[in-house]
């Protein structure tokens, strides 16, 4: 009796440990602290860390882009969360945009960061509360990204010289 | 008495050797980048499954492995269960093994592979006892992680140390693509093999490790 108990313990511990090592592999943590992260989303219990993101939000808001974009980085290490990474696409957004030309690298890492807020949130339930901005949705923030992105004969339009940043 | 024996072989084969089969099979992928001193997993290349495949049939051929022990309807569901499990730990164990003393990439890799596939292949056709087949496996190993561990990582390594000199002389004119990995990458290497061989030790008299549970 004891040896059978013993096997099932065998065997169910067996298979626990095996499934954590794919797991591992899978998701290739780069340290400790992202095995600890990874858990936390698996188990559904991750949260980024909000003194970071309000942080990372003062500099967005004194135009200190790349220093806010660290800062959510920082908070949002395991990119999970939708509202930091709408963030940071906006961020990406307005350090890229100028009155005459965009800068196609810094869209693309913004396209890329407002997908992923997308994929984070597949009911498009996310609407950013922030009168300091005037896209408030992903799919906004990414529509002028794209557009962003295009080249097209309008970009020869002397008016758009008076276009306003968003 | 008898029992504690009884229950501390049980917990020996059914827990503590696939436990000790599965961290060789962790630590076999992991290296320490040099730089960045970050994790880096490496899942192992189709050739060590190969390789692992192939060392299996030796353990098998060499009666290391009896397979009529391991897998039989005379025994319950449940202990075929626990031992498909361990020597599908043993098998994993053993790709991460050869993975863990591989060069990831370039001309070295190849030249690695190569010659396991050629002593684990010749020796398919010979005859041979199963501590020989074993001390030649960790011979194997043993050449390898000293090859990769200690020659090819003091090619890599910033300092210039005597050892480096001594290997820049011998590839001197052969470029050679060595990812540079921290020193403790050797160290998991080494607990990796050595968590292999604590696994399934040679010992035949031992009837633990990959010797059936149910001897």
């Amino acid at each position: 009796m004891q040896r059978k108990s013993i096997q099932i313990v065998g065997v169910i511990w067996t298979l626990v440990y095996a499934s954590f090592i794919v797991w591992i592999y899978a998701t290739e943590p780069r340290s400790f602290r992202d095995v600890a992260t990874n858990t936390q989303v698996a188990t559904g219990t991750y949260e980024i860390n909000q003194e970071k993101f309000n942080s990372g939000l003062t500099l967005f808001r004194r135009d200190q882009f790349r220093a806010a974009r660290e800062e959510w980085a920082a908070a949002d290490s395991a990119q999970r969360d939708p509202r930091t990474q709408f963030y940071i696409a906006y961020s990406y957004y307005r350090e890229g945009w100028g009155r005459t030309y965009y800068d196609r690298t810094l869209f693309t890492q913004g396209l890329a960061a407002v997908n992923r807020a997308i994929n984070l949130d597949p009911n498009r339930q996310l609407v950013v509360d922030d009168p300091n901005l005037q896209m408030h949705k992903p799919a906004e923030l990414k529509a002028e990204l794209e557009q962003g992105l295009e080249t097209s004969w309008s970009d020869l339009n002397p008016l758009k010289l008076f276009r306003q940043r968003k | 008495m008898k029992d504690y024996a009884e229950r501390n072989r049980a917990l020996l084969h059914f827990v503590a050797v696939p436990t000790i089969l599965l961290t060789a099979g962790l630590l076999g992928g992991l290296r320490i980048d040099a730089q960045t001193r970050q994790f880096v997993f490496i899942a192992p290349p189709l050739v060590t499954l190969v390789l692992a495949i192939l060392l299996g049939s030796l353990f098998v051929r060499a009666g290391t492995i009896d397979l009529r022990h391991w897998l039989s309807v005379e025994q319950p569901a449940l202990t075929n269960l626990s031992h498909l499990l361990t020597l599908l730990a043993l098998f994993f164990a053993t790709a991460q093994a050869f993975n863990s003393v591989l060069p990831e990439t370039g001309l070295l890799h190849w030249m690695f592979c190569f010659f396991f596939l050629w002593t684990l292949w010749t020796n398919q056709f010979s005859t041979f006892d199963p501590r020989r087949l074993l001390r030649s496996i960790m011979v194997l190993f043993g050449t390898a992680f000293v090859l990769k561990h200690l020659f090819m990582s003091a090619f890599s390594a910033p300092d210039k140390g005597w050892l480096r000199t001594i290997v820049a002389t011998f590839l001197q004119g052969i470029s050679v693509d060595v990812p540079a990995f921290a020193p403790a990458t050797g160290y998991i290497s080494f607990f990796a093999l050595a968590a292999l061989c604590g696994g399934s030790p040679p010992d035949s008299t031992c009837s633990y490790g990959i010797r059936s549970g149910s001897d």
